[in-house]
């Protein structure tokens, strides 16, 4: 009886010893130090999928159909030693959907707007996507416009110079892209992020502001809620 | 957590859900019917919802969109499928995805195909490991008994040798 008594005191101890030097057993640690929010929108075939297609795979998607509704995808990227995930909210350029995927600009904070440079109407357009994004954003949500199919210069509508200027005028980065060779894509959702951590460095974003599109995951793992609310900064963030 | 998660656990914000249904009790009122748009709006809104109803009344109205509106029935048919994901319906929303791939190659709709084939397969996992757990409760009280039978059994050997 006593020989059983010590193996059960030794286990007693090794388990303890255990909980004690890995606390976070049971949670698996987050392989990221913050999360931030992004939308993509634009016209009806400029090619906001296939840009996150290009992005999250390294892959160019032929014959994409039109996107229903809205469409997710992520990829975890590094600025500055940090490890961000970004979460891509890829929105139906159908005018059908434009009034319901209002939804998801709410808390976004990046907002990638796209028009097809070689179809004027999609630029033309800019105006009222850009209204909409900033009734429905931040101040501090940081807009990218891409000019995409770069590659496709024969039949060009619109030049870089007066994109650059509108772009300009309007306070937004801008660079021209290509979702089908690559070119620039990964610069765009690279340079929104560096562009939204040096406003979280700069003070200029407030993580504790539910609405700001950025979780702060602190060192200590904790664990995550499937809806929506509890997901906010607010909940998440130790500061 | 998959891609597709991220987009079933999605709730709808609850000021949209009442903007659309406004507009959509709003029209019902004024002109006794409602546009395909409003329904549209307002069944997309409503299969985002949290609570079990709201879903169930928004495949209501997609049911009716798809049957009487062919233009749109892709989008019917997709959140047809989505709403059913969300009340945990796989069979019916497994039905719709089959009946969209039959007519057009989609990846977004075999990303949602692929969940319920996911989710079903689990549960059939989940039976066979429920019946293998009972099984092996069975084996351990067994081995117990046993275990302890030929333990006092031992006990007795030494007591009866003293």
């Amino acid at each position: 009886m006593s020989k059983v008594r010590s193996v059960v005191n030794r286990l007693h101890e090794r388990i303890d010893y255990l909980i004690e030097k890995c606390p976070n057993m049971t949670a698996a640690p987050y392989n990221y130090n913050y999360i931030f929010k992004y939308i993509i929108i634009g016209d009806m075939g400029v090619g906001k999928s296939c840009l996150l297609h290009q992005f999250t795979e390294k892959k160019f998607m032929a014959n994409c159909p039109h996107t229903i509704g809205v469409e997710f995808g992520t990829r975890i990227i590094e600025v500055d030693d940090k490890k961000i995930k970004l979460q891509i909210w890829d929105t139906a350029g159908q005018e059908r959907f434009r009034a319901v995927t209002r939804s998801y600009y709410r808390g976004a904070a990046g907002a990638l707007m796209v028009y097809d440079i070689t179809r004027r109407s999609t630029y033309n357009h800019l105006s009222s996507w850009l209204t909409d994004t900033r009734n429905l954003t931040n101040p501090s949500t940081v807009i990218f416009l891409i000019g995409n199919k770069s590659d496709l210069e024969s039949t060009r509508e619109v030049t870089y110079e007066e994109a650059k200027e509108f772009a300009d005028e309007n306070g937004l980065m801008f660079l021209e892209a290509s979702a089908m060779t690559g070119q620039n894509v990964e610069e765009a959702f690279l340079e929104t992020a560096r562009k939204i951590y040096q406003n979280i460095q700069e003070g200029r974003l407030d993580l504790n502001a539910s609405e700001s599109g950025v979780q702060h995951r602190p060192s200590q793992p904790s664990r995550t809620s499937l809806s929506n609310e509890a997901t906010g900064a607010k909940d998440q963030c130790s500061c | 957590m998959n891609t597709m998660d991220e987009l079933l656990n999605e709730v709808v914000p609850q000021e949209d859900l009442e903007r659309f249904e406004k507009k959509y009790n709003h029209e019902l009122e004024l002109d006794g019917e409602v546009t395909t748009e409003t329904k549209f709006e307002y069944s997309f809104c409503l299969v985002r919802s949290r609570y079990t109803n709201d879903i169930r009344k928004g495949i209501m109205i997609l049911e009716e969109l798809a049957r009487t509106h062919p233009d749109g029935r892709r989008d019917y048919i997709y959140y047809l499928a989505f709403g059913n994901a969300r009340i945990k319906e796989y069979t019916s929303g497994l039905k719709y995805c089959r009946a969209f791939l039959d007519i057009e190659s989609n990846d977004q709709v075999r990303s949602l195909e692929s969940e319920f084939q996911e989710y079903i397969k689990k549960q059939s996992d989940k039976e066979v490991a429920k019946g293998m757990a009972v099984a092996g409760g069975a084996a351990l009280v067994l081995g117990g008994i046993l275990g302890l039978g030929i333990a006092m059994a031992k006990n007795k050997q030494k007591r009866e040798k003293k």
